[in-house]
C-alpha cells in the first residue's frame, strides 16, 4: 500500500470511514466491536506496558541526570557538588517523566488506567462544591450517573 | 532455549554471539554472526509477508493480504492519533520499525534462535536513530523553536531555569529508557524461560520419587510462554508508539 498524494489519501480514508460505520451499523446487534483505529491490549496487556514504562523512565531520567553531574564533577573538579544538585534533579525528572506517561495526552492506550483519569481544569471549577453542584450538573444535563462519572470523556481528545 | 542436562544452569548462554559465517576484510572483523543472520532473516521475513499481503490481485482479500491491511490500519491509527496528521509522514518509518522489533521478538521464541532485541547494542540503536531523528526533524522544521520544547508555557521566571533543567533531563532520558525497556524485557522473560526449562530437565533426572514434581516448572514454562508472547507483541507496541510521540515533540515542538 504505497502512501500516494494527500487527496487521494483523504479521499480514500473517507471511503474507508463511510464503509467502517456501514459495518459497524451491521455488527453492532452483536457485540459492541472496539473500534479498530485505537489498538488497545486487553486490561493485564496495557497495565504491565504502562507499569514498565512509568518505572524504566523514572530510573533512567535519575541515571542521566547522575551522569550528568558527575561528568561536570570530573571537568571541574567539584567533586560531589554537581553529582548531588543533578541527581535531586535526576530524580525530579524521574517523577516529572511519570506524571506525564500517566496522563493522558497522546497515548490511547493509557486512556483507561485509573491513574490517567483526566482532570480537566474547567471541569474542576464545576465540580468544586460537592453537595450542590452535583445537583446543577445533574439537572443542567439531564444526564444519568454515568455521564457524571466520567467528565471529560469528549473533550480530551487529541490536539 | 533448550536446557542442557549438565550440572549447573547457564541462562546467559542463550546470548552469546559468535560467528556463522567468518568474514576478515582488511584484517578486521566483518563476520557474520548469528545476531547479523537474524536480524537479516527478520527483514526478509516481513519484506515477505509485506510482498504477498501486498500484491492485492483479488477483490477479496485472502487472510495474509486482511492481515497486511489490518496491520496498515493498526500503525496507521497509531501515528494518527500520538503525532497527528502530520505525522503521517514517518508512517513508514513507525511501520518498519515496529515489524522489525516484533518479527525479531518472535522469531527469538524459535529454538535454538537468537532473540536480536535481547542485545542492547541493537535496541540502544534504535532508540538513538528515533531520538536523532526527532532532533534533528525539530531543528530543521522549526529552527530555534525546537527548544520552545523545554520551556513549558505559564511557568514562573524565578522557577524556569530548573523547569528547564529538568525538562532537559527529561528528554535525554528518553533513549535510555526506550532501549532499556525492550532490551531487558527481552532479556529477562528469556532467562526466566531458560531457567523454569533447566529445572524441569533438572528434576526429571533426579531421583524417581522427585520426577512428578517436574510438572510444576513445566506448568511454569507453559504459563510463561504465553505471557512472553504477549510481551513480544506488546515490547513492539510500545516501542513504536513511544517512537510516534517523540516525533510528535519534533513536529510540535510548543504544544505541551
Amino acid at each position: 500500500m504505497p502512501y500516494q498524494g494527500d487527496d487521494e489519501d483523504a479521499k480514500l480514508r473517507a471511503r474507508l470511514s463511510k464503509l467502517s460505520g456501514d459495518l459497524k451499523g451491521r455488527t453492532a446487534p452483536h457485540a459492541a466491536a472496539p473500534e479498530s483505529s485505537a489498538p488497545r491490549a486487553d486490561g493485564m496487556g496495557s497495565a504491565m506496558a504502562m507499569g514498565m514504562r512509568a518505572g524504566s523512565e523514572f530510573v533512567a531520567a535519575i541515571i542521566v541526570g547522575t551522569g550528568i553531574g558527575w561528568v561536570i564533577d570530573r571537568a571541574l573538579g567539584t567533586n560531589p557538588a554537581f553529582l548531588i544538585v543533578f541527581f535531586m534533579l535526576g530524580v525530579a525528572a524521574g517523577v516529572w517523566n511519570v506524571i506525564r506517561a500517566t496522563s493522558p495526552k497522546g497515548a490511547p492506550a493509557n486512556r483507561n488506567s485509573p491513574l490517567s483519569r483526566p482532570e480537566p481544569p474547567d471541569k474542576d471549577v464545576r465540580r468544586s462544591p460537592p453537595g450542590a453542584g452535583r445537583d446543577v450538573l445533574h439537572s443542567k444535563r439531564g444526564a444519568s450517573d454515568g455521564a457524571t462519572q466520567t467528565p471529560g470523556g469528549d473533550d480530551d481528545d487529541e490536539d | 532455549m533448550a536446557a542442557e542436562t549438565g550440572p549447573s544452569i547457564d541462562p546467559i548462554h542463550q546470548f552469546s554471539i559468535h560467528p556463522v559465517v567468518p568474514i576478515s576484510i582488511a584484517g578486521q572483523d566483518f563476520s557474520l554472526t548469528n545476531s547479523g543472520l537474524f536480524m537479516l532473516l527478520a527483514v526478509a521475513l516481513s519484506c515477505l509477508i509485506a510482498a504477498i499481503a501486498a500484491r492485492g490481485d483479488s477483490g477479496v482479500p485472502g487472510r495474509l493480504q486482511a492481515m497486511g491491511e489490518m496491520s496498515y490500519e493498526f500503525i496507521a491509527g497509531m501515528v494518527r492519533s500520538a503525532a497527528g496528521e502530520a505525522g503521517m509522514r514517518f508512517f513508514p518509518f513507525v511501520f518498519s520499525i515496529f515489524f522489525f522489533i516484533l518479527l525479531c521478538n518472535l522469531l527469538g521464541f524459535i529454538p535454538y534462535s537468537f532473540t536480536v532485541t535481547s542485545q542492547i547494542v541493537i535496541t540502544a540503536a534504535l532508540a538513538l536513530l528515533v531520538f536523532l531523528t526527532v532532533v534533528i526533524i525539530g531543528i530543521s522544521e522549526h529552527g530555534v523553536g525546537f527548544f520552545k520544547l523545554f520551556v513549558p508555557s505559564g511557568v514562573p521566571i524565578y522557577i524556569l531555569p530548573l523547569v528547564v533543567a529538568i525538562e532537559v533531563i527529561s528528554f535525554l532520558s528518553r533513549p535510555l529508557s526506550h532501549s532499556v525497556r525492550l532490551f531487558a524485557n527481552m532479556l529477562a522473560g528469556h532467562i526466566t524461560l531458560y531457567v523454569f526449562g533447566a529445572f524441569v530437565v533438572m528434576l526429571l533426572g533426579a531421583g524417581a520419587a522427585v520426577k512428578a514434581l517436574a510438572v510444576l516448572p513445566f506448568a511454569m514454562t507453559v504459563g510463561l510462554e504465553a505471557l512472553e508472547l504477549l510481551v513480544a507483541f506488546l515490547q513492539a507496541y510500545v516501542f513504536a508508539m513511544l517512537t510516534c510521540m517523540y516525533l510528535n515533540d519534533a513536529l510540535h515542538p510548543s504544544g505541551h
